[in-house]
């Protein structure tokens, strides 16, 4: 027998939290890997051309400052460093240099002095490729 | 007067509220919107690289290849060098090259140490514009 006149009310509640879980998975996940592929991307300013090519992955990137100095990874090299630092990805890739995607990415106020001199020592590598960085000449 | 933080609804459910949540949530995802907006696209300009071979190694063709050179003239400003032609822009230098009649051989561009990294950058995409089959970026030795 019922007593209470009170009706039982079915509410329609949604469930937040695997939205929320996703939705953090995410935002932490992208914030992890822009880190991650800014690292190697020293701030330098590109010069403004209308390069052909999208953006593509490479093994390694090279930043070329102004003040003409190496960095690789956020670190600083002379080009000894470079050479070995190169050497060294060859050798994990089986000696196979085709599997080593260079990018320069050299400041526009820079001289072509260290162009030349790395563009010299990656050819005695056997390197025989490599992509420059240019920024879009609308930006 | 209320004594707990926590809502309890009146069957005795305790209940979250998601509204701070998701206000969080979505301004998180706001400004990563927004800063992402303003990450500058780069792009990338793909060449060969070579040294200098010495003349005995090279074979003869029956038509040059292009060979930009980025250079400082007898008045010491840097230009574009094809040939014996000087070059000062590279609205020039294109015009140039999209004549050109060899682009099966593609182009080379030689570049001095002390030319600034801009205009060899500009020799390079010059090239690339004007369709030749590849670019090759070659250190000039002084």
């Amino acid at each position: 027998m019922r007593l209470s006149k009170r009706k039982r009310t079915t509410s329609a509640a949604m469930n937040m939290t695997p939205m929320i879980d996703i939705v953090f998975l995410l935002i932490i996940f992208f914030m992890t890997v822009s880190q991650i592929s800014e690292v190697n991307k020293t701030p330098v300013e590109l010069p403004r051309e209308s390069g052909e090519d999208v953006e593509q992955p490479a093994e390694i990137i090279i930043n070329i400052t102004q003040a003409e100095d190496y960095i690789i990874a956020s670190k600083p090299y002379d080009l000894g460093g470079v050479i070995s630092y190169v050497s060294q990805v060859i050798a994990r890739k089986s000696g196979n240099v085709g599997l080593v995607s260079i990018v320069l990415r050299v400041d526009r106020r820079s001289t072509s002095r260290p162009v030349n001199e790395v563009s010299a020592a990656l050819n005695q590598l056997g390197l025989t490729q490599v992509r420059f960085g240019v920024q879009h000449k609308e930006l | 007067m209320r004594l707990s933080s926590r809502k309890t609804s009146r069957d005795g459910r305790l209940e979250l509220s998601m509204t701070s949540m998701i206000d969080v949530v979505f301004l998180l995802l706001i400004f990563f919107m927004t800063t992402a907006a303003f990450v500058k696209t780069e792009k990338q300009l793909s060449s060969a690289i070579k040294v200098e071979e010495s003349s005995a190694q090279q074979t003869p063709r029956d038509l040059e290849p292009a060979i930009v050179e980025v250079l400082r003239n007898a008045s010491g400003k840097f230009v574009y060098r094809i040939g014996s032609r000087d070059m000062t822009s590279e609205a020039e230098l294109s015009q140039v090259l999209k004549q050109f009649p060899n682009k099966e051989d593609g182009a080379f561009v030689r570049v001095t140490d002390d030319a600034p990294f801009a205009m060899s950058a500009a020799a390079i995409a010059a090239c690339r514009t004007a369709r030749f089959a590849g670019v090759s970026y070659v250190p000039l030795k002084k």
